[in-house]
């Protein structure tokens, strides 16, 4: 089989390369700029895109590309990506499945699996679908020792203008990686509050993350952070849920997670339904007690 | 100058009232409330703005059933001018959906910007704006936290996997908003009354043959976590830090 890939992440066409490689031949497409995090993705081509982003020049450029040649389109489903998706799909008439976590291909067949009403429910669903959309986060990438052909194509024009960009948080954090995370939720009470969970992320060598509400609504933490059905997926070792109710939302955004520890004053908050340890009690003072316990 | 808003408004089943069988996982949707989809509500409060600040005029455009009449009067108290239900919706199917709303828009005289939400609440599709974009062939600022009319272009500002931008385009053209763009409105009761006697327009869709894909299984996930909750603060942090201790590398 022979798969394009795309997005304008590098770290996510490797993530999908990495699980296509073993099925097929794996042709990524990305922006100039990612060129580095695809390099050792194991595709057999790298076609990098040079030039103003827009989804309407990169769908051009993709759709100039013989899509026809290939069996399967994955694009990873950051929001380039889905307004990417939904372009080609238009164009070509090509079915969509969208927001897949897991797929296995089979027959002219693709199963995919995908959260549905707002994480409560997993779907499973087997389509003719040619265009798939991946949830960022989704499969372990590993390192190629084989290197790409490498070919630059330069962007069309477009209608659309860039007046302004700033790239945000220089160097990134990566909690989609992460070992062991920390995160909080409305119950820190305040953006001050952060200061006192830093030794906890220290102690346990881990990456802060948060809540839809924290990162988004309060903006205590960078929307980098957001662990959640419309933040990032994350499955470290250890995730540690701090004042955090528990929504569903959020519950699908950690549920790779392998060991799951929740601090609530509330003994009926939702989380303790989903973690494997929990402690009922006052996360200030449970917190510098875990401190403490991790340093002897 | 004045702006002739469409704005795509979908109507979902109130998926927080939603609950899903604890013995088979079985999501139980029968007896649930119908409601605005939340970032419809964020699109037409995004339209209906726009209205206030330049003039104009916001067209709503429904793909339901014959209970969204509900919804588009809801659309009308927000300061929607005119509606239209399209009746037939079949279910999750985004091409199906972008085709239907497409063949509606392209019947609408002069409009300069349809406005929609980027994911809705219950499929996280997201794919709608795209399919949308092509089916119209114009072009798509997605993902706006912000959006305003400069002379003859829309601009937007609008967060990126790793970078922030403002972006224009010429109108006509699509914006998809995302929940951070505004906190919708709360309509006075005066204003609910008069858009309960506001006409709608329905029209039946005309479907087109297009495969849907086979649903094997929509579960609940089965949680297999251990649940071992402390009450006693000083024993679960002991207990706690071993765990975490193990872990560290």
């Amino acid at each position: 089989m022979k798969f394009l890939v795309f997005s304008d992440v590098g770290k996510n066409v490797s993530e999908i390369a990495t699980k296509l490689r073993d099925l097929g031949e794996v042709h990524s497409f990305t922006l100039k700029s990612q060129r580095d995090a695809v390099m050792k993705s194991g595709s057999k081509k790298l076609v990098l895109l040079d030039g103003t982003s827009f989804s309407g020049n990169v769908s051009e450029a993709l759709l100039k590309s013989d899509l026809s040649g290939y069996d399967y389109v994955f694009i990873a489903s950051t929001p380039l990506g889905r307004d990417i998706a939904g372009i080609i799909s238009a164009k070509t008439g090509n079915m969509i499945a969208s927001e897949a976590f897991d797929f296995t291909i089979d027959n002219g067949k693709i199963r995919t699996k995908r959260f549905f009403f707002g994480g409560k429910t997993i779907m499973e669903e087997e389509t003719g679908a040619k265009i798939v959309t991946v949830s960022p986060g989704s499969f372990e990438p590993s390192e190629s020792p084989d290197s790409p052909a490498e070919e630059t194509i330069t962007l069309p024009g477009s209608p659309e203008k860039l007046l302004e960009e700033k790239d945000r948080e220089a160097g990134g954090t990566n909690i989609e990686s992460a070992g062991i995370i920390v995160s909080v939720g409305r119950g820190i009470g305040s953006k001050e509050a952060i200061e006192k969970i830093t030794p906890l992320v220290t102690a346990t060598r881990g990456e802060l993350a948060g809540s839809r509400p924290v990162c988004l609504d309060y903006r205590w933490l960078s929307e980098e952070r957001q662990v959640g059905l419309s933040g990032k997926k994350v499955k470290p070792r250890v995730y540690i849920a701090l004042g955090i109710s528990g929504q569903i939302q959020h519950i699908a955004g950690m549920r790779g997670s392998k060991i799951v520890v929740a601090v609530n004053k509330d003994k009926d908050a939702p989380i303790f339904q989903e973690c494997d340890y929990g402690i009922v009690g006052d996360l200030f003072q449970i917190v510098p007690k875990l401190v403490e316990k991790l340093k002897k | 100058m004045a702006l002739n808003i469409i704005v795509l408004i979908k109507q979902i089943i109130d998926i927080d009232q939603m609950r899903t069988d604890p013995g088979t996982g079985i999501p139980v949707t029968q007896g649930i409330p119908l409601k605005v989809e939340t970032l419809s509500k964020n699109a037409i409060e995004a339209a209906v703005k726009l209205k206030e600040k330049y003039g104009g005029k916001v067209t709503g455009i429904i793909f339901g059933t014959e209970k969204s009449n509900a919804a588009m009067k809801e659309a009308y108290a927000m300061g929607v001018d005119e509606g239209f239900i399209i009746t037939g919706y079949p279910g999750n199917n985004p091409s199906l959906t972008a085709h239907v709303i497409s063949e509606k828009i392209k019947s609408i005289q002069g409009f300069n910007v349809v406005i929609l939400g980027n994911q809705s609440a219950d499929s996280y599709t997201g794919v709608l704006p795209g399919l949308m974009a092509g089916k119209l062939s114009l072009p798509l600022l997605g993902n706006a936290v912000s959006i305003e009319e400069d002379s003859g272009s829309i601009k937007i500002r609008r967060a990126l996997e790793d970078r922030d931008q403002i972006v224009s385009a010429p109108m006509p053209c699509i914006v998809s908003v995302t929940q951070e763009i505004n906190q919708p409105r709360l309509p006075p009761v005066l204003q609910i009354m008069a858009a309960g006697r506001k006409p709608i327009n329905t029209e039946q869709a005309s479907l087109i043959d297009l495969p849907a894909g086979k649903v094997l299984s929509n579960l609940a996930p089965k949680s297999e976590r251990k649940r071992l909750i402390f009450e006693d603060v000083e024993k679960g942090s002991e207990e706690v830090a071993k765990i975490i201790r193990g872990e560290i590398k």
